[in-house]
């Protein structure tokens, strides 16, 4: 019973990992950019939420549609405006590129909203059920399944739409996709749009779940590569894997060896598996 | 480099070398943090600007010198002594680390390096009885004046600096710089005209950790006291890519230039904007990126090969005449 | 005058330029204004703390000088607070000490956030012979180092822990065993190794001390482990964000012990904010609580009048980490009074001298420069309110067990 209750404990963490990576996966699988300003996105998303439901009464998985509209918009313009210009530089430009935004994004939320820890009270909160010796948190568990029915979603998107089947043309092939007539530049846009928008929808969920702060960016970040390495590049089902993976894996470590061992088992293992099968659990070649 | 270049940079480093001739101590620090940026980025410059591989390792290199150095002071080893262990264990670990995950490319290499940093940072806060975890280490206190040790720290991290600097010079020279010059251009190829691509990379890399161990130990004996989260700060990688590419990734002294602008950067921003520093600071990177996308190394390059093809023409009349 | 815009625009962007650049130094002309330096994380993990040490500090300043400033040997000084940020980054800390005593001039020094940055820096004002408070330093390691200059306002981290397990032995309740959760960092870590000590002489069972890793976004798997283990009361410690995440997470999984004490946090009003009801019944321990009602000297007076100067200027209570910065400044007014002078050395002496009562309560130092008139308050939430339950002087309620969803 104990490793059934640490195993959803560590699939529900795994749901809401995976919802935080699918988006910074999807830019540095179609952009090639590691996109340092995710976790700030997410924290974005977060106050998006927070004060649609202190001042509107909005519940956050309501929020999910306002914050992800937020992030899409702040997203496209920021392509659009400035890293298309330096797209196809060395992949460090891109990088340094964004950390500055970054810098300056934090900062900003840092003066706006103060490092102050907020948290959203739910009026009427779902509370927990109990199963035999099980325990399952049902605001946790419902947004994780938002975060998982979110990266569906995506998935969908990116194989039946038309602007989803030119991303992933863009993805495999920019110059025949250019010749094919895609408007690389827009679908570059859109891309990093969608993918802050992930971004924004996930900090929408996890505003039930964490403590709100700028300062928690840097932990969601951290998160977001790890699960994109784990899962595999640019892959929507290796995202999802890869947090599922993750969650799983660090609720064991810190079973067995000690909580303050969990992400130290976590990452080792991902050296690991880097060592030896670079392109993730998943198995697809990554787009470099 | 020329001959005139190099004993003008000779004269410059010369000149730096004499600052503590002005007394005060807060200048003094300030060349210190030189001394040690200037080592970490042209450190990390043969690994990321002539081999092009663009690691996030030198902050789990500097952790790694600085717990090396700080155990072995702790233990009654001699300062000096105690630094030479830490830029060798450094070397040790970047070589094995380098065997283990240089075949990765890009950003997955990218990601390796980075990800080694955490969890040395996480087994150097758990591992209590060896490094006192997260309540940090405290460095036997020397018995000296202040203005003495600020003296000679800002030598000793100075003559990093230096060392650094001739060794981007001799790498660039020799047969590695070279090699790596191929292997950032086309590592295949390379290794087709028999370029030993594995060879190289390990030892740009172990390049790329020996000073920085060495600048870690200096730093923990310099500030006393150490911890986890400060010593393996993922700032600490990215702070030398971004001085690299300031003033010009791949090249001998760009780096060292960067180091400087960045300090001075860094230390005007963060005196003048209480509590905006590191926005107007991201600006300024932002900025940099598409102001200055060579360096100002670059810049300078270009500029004197702007000059050049606008003198073209009088050249041609003079050659005819 | 304005005859040429475009220059007139050049030169007060030059100006203004200028000043930026010269802007630390320009203060240094002014006369008749004592100086303190206060080193602070305003951005980083810790620049929570950082801002509540602000304010506190803000409040005295302003107020001090509202009232006509500090008078020495007759003549009036104004006040100024020099505030650097040190990105919460400890050596950082350390270059800033030395920055504002070698160049800015400072003749005092508040020292920066926490244990660990103040031990640091205290080495730097000890050599410059710089009188220091520390207004949030708890840890018996950072005074005794044989500093001479370094005056600190929190009781030892033993005082906090041992009132506690008094408490909860001598009650009626059935109390036996304990789970301690602490996070492996300097502060926290040392709390819980008091706690560890003091349950241990109130004759409690420790079940199980576990550590987690700063950082850590998920204690599930802990907090299943500890729910096997049934114990009766859990000591979790950390800072606010983490302890707000234990006490959902508790919540979410059903572990529900008949005491539940957090340190450092809930004598934060953010706590509280953050976590609604589940913050009822949470037991904590503070150094300082605005329930105490001292009638003292210097600014303020009496705590009453400070908590009445608080709210007006902040619209809320002071918590303790806010009225340990201003403790920290009137200490300092106190000081500089009695010596009749800014000699740094005469106002050390008065400062190891002094015997006297502030809004904050009695103020003795010990040998080692640390505080030892004060008994920190315990206290726990009840109806979403910080209540004292000891000591008895200031007692508002009783311990309530149970009560922990």
């Amino acid at each position: 019973m104990l490793y059934l209750q640490v195993l959803i404990n560590g699939l529900v963490l795994g749901g809401l990992y995976a919802c935080i990576a699918v988006g910074f996966s999807l830019v540095w699988g179609v952009l090639n950019v590691i996109n340092i300003l995710h976790g700030s996105f997410v924290i974005l998303g977060s106050y998006v939420a927070y004060f649609a439901y202190v001042h509107l009464g909005i519940h956050p998985f309501y929020s999910i549609i306002l914050a992800g509209a937020v992030l899409f918009a702040l997203g496209y313009a920021l392509q659009l405006g400035l890293i298309n210009r330096v797209v196809g530089a060395p992949v460090l430009t891109t990088l340094v590129l964004t950390f500055g935004l970054d810098l300056l994004l934090n900062n900003a939320m840092l003066v706006a909203f103060s490092a102050d820890y907020r948290s959203i009270q739910l009026a009427n909160p779902l509370g927990r059920m109990d199963l035999g010796e099980v325990t399952l948190p049902l605001d946790r568990v419902a947004s994780m399944l938002f975060a998982l029915g979110l990266t569906g979603l995506l998935y969908l998107l990116l194989g039946r739409s038309r602007i989803g089947r030119a991303i992933v043309a863009v993805r495999m092939d920019r110059e025949a996709a250019a010749l094919m007539g895609v408007r690389v530049r827009r679908v570059y846009a859109i891309t990093f749009g969608v993918g802050a928008m992930m971004a924004g929808a996930a900090g929408s969920l996890l505003a039930l779940i964490f403590p709100i702060s700028p300062l928690n960016s840097s932990e969601f970040l951290g998160i977001a590569f790890v699960v994109c390495v784990m899962g595999g590049l640019g892959s929507i089902t290796g995202a999802m894997i890869g947090g599922l993976a993750l969650g799983v894996i660090e609720s064991f470590a810190a079973l067995f060896i000690g909580p303050e061992h969990g992400l130290t088992i976590a990452f080792t293992l991902l050296i690991l598996l880097l060592m030896f099968k670079p392109t993730g659990i998943m198995g697809r070649r990554g787009y470099e | 480099m020329n001959k005139k270049a190099v004993v003008s940079v000779a004269v410059v480093v010369a000149i730096i070398a004499a600052l503590p001739v002005l007394g005060d101590n807060y200048l003094m620090r300030l060349g210190t943090m030189f001394g040690m940026y200037a080592t970490l980025a042209l450190s990390w410059n043969i690994i990321g600007g002539y081999a092009g591989y663009p690691s996030f390792a030198t902050a789990a290199f500097f952790g790694l010198g600085a717990y090396t150095g700080a155990l072995l002071q702790g233990a009654g080893v001699p300062m000096p002594l105690a630094w030479v262990a830490a830029c060798a264990s450094a070397a040790l670990f970047a070589a094995l680390l380098g065997l283990a995950i240089l075949h990765l490319k890009g950003h997955y290499f990218a990601i390796a390096s980075l990800i080694v940093g955490e969890v040395l940072v996480e087994v150097a806060t758990s591992w209590r009885s060896l490094t006192g975890g997260g309540m940090g280490l405290n460095l036997p206190v020397l018995r000296m004046g202040v203005e003495a040790q600020s003296r000679l720290f800002f030598w000793s991290m100075y003559t990093l600096g230096v060392l650094a600097l001739l060794m981007n010079w001799l790498v660039a020279r020799s047969r590695l710089g070279f090699g790596l010059n191929c292997i950032r251009q086309n590592e295949d190829a390379s290794a087709m005209v028999g370029i030993n691509t594995k060879r190289y990379k390990v030892m740009a890399f172990t390049c790329s950790a020996v000073l920085v161990g060495g600048a870690g130990a200096m730093y923990a004996s310099w500030v006393y006291y150490i911890e986890p989260p400060d010593v393996f700060d993922v700032l600490t990688s990215v702070k030398p890519i971004v001085m690299a590419l300031l003033g010009g990734a791949g090249t001998v002294l760009g780096p060292a230039i960067g180091a400087g602008v960045f300090l001075v950067m860094e230390e005007v921003v963060w005196r003048n904007f209480l509590d905006v520093h590191s926005a107007i600071l991201g600006i300024l990177i932002v900025a940099l990126i598409f102001l200055l996308p060579n360096g100002l190394l670059g810049l300078a390059i270009r500029r004197r090969k702007a000059a050049i093809v606008a003198r073209l023409p009088t050249l041609a009349k003079r050659r005819k005449a | 005058m304005l005859k040429n815009p475009v220059k007139n625009a050049t030169a007060i962007l030059g100006a203004m330029l200028m000043s930026t650049l010269l802007g630390v130094a320009s203060s240094a002309f002014a006369e008749d204004v004592i100086r303190v330096g206060a080193p602070l994380p305003l951005t980083g993990p810790l620049s929570p703390e950082g801002e509540k040490q602000k304010r506190g500090y803000d409040l005295w300043a302003k107020t001090v000088n509202a009232e006509g400033g500090i008078s020495v040997g007759g003549k009036s000084y104004q006040v100024e607070i020099e505030y650097v940020d040190y990105e919460s980054n400890t050596p950082r800390a350390v270059q800033t000490a030395e920055r504002l005593i070698s160049e800015n001039d400072v003749d005092f020094l508040f020292s920066p956030f926490g244990s660990g940055a103040t031990k640091a820096a205290s080495g730097v004002s000890e050599r410059y012979g710089i009188p220091t408070i520390a207004a949030t330093a708890s840890s018996t390691a950072v005074y005794n180092q044989g500093y001479r200059y370094l005056f600190g306002t929190f009781t030892p981290n033993a005082t906090l822990t041992d009132p506690l397990a008094r408490l909860v032995k001598n009650s009626d309740e059935e109390i036996e065993t304990v789970a301690i959760y602490a996070r492996n960092d300097l502060f926290p870590l040392a709390i819980a190794e008091e706690m560890e000590k003091s349950a241990k002489k109130h004759g409690f069972e420790v079940v199980s001390f576990s550590e987690y890793a700063i950082g850590t976004m998920d204690h599930a798997s802990a907090l299943t482990v500890m729910r096997r283990e049934e114990p009766d009361w859990v000591f979790a410690t950390g800072y606010i964000n983490d302890l707000i995440l234990v006490r959902k997470q508790m919540s979410d999984l059903g572990l529900s012990p008949k005491v539940l004490t957090m340190i450092a946090g809930p004598a934060y009003q953010e706590f509280i904010d953050a976590t609604g009801d589940l913050s009822n019944n949470v037991s904590s321990a503070a150094w300082w609580h605005p329930a105490v009602d001292y009638d003292g000297e210097g600014t303020f007076g009496t705590t009453d009048a400070y908590l009445e100067a608080f709210k007006e200027e902040y619209g809320a209570r002071p918590d303790y980490a806010e009225a340990s910065a201003s403790a920290a400044g009137v200490i300092l007014q106190l000081a500089i009074q009695q010596a009749g002078t800014l000699d740094p050395k005469a106002v050390r002496d008065a400062l190891a001298n002094m015997d006297t009562t502030t809004f904050y309560g009695p103020i003795r130092f010990g040998d080692t420069g640390q505080i030892v008139s004060l008994e920190p308050p315990v206290f726990q939430i009840q109806d979403r309110e910080a209540k004292v339950i000891y000591p008895d002087s200031v007692k508002q309620t009783d311990l309530q067990f149970g009560g922990i969803e």
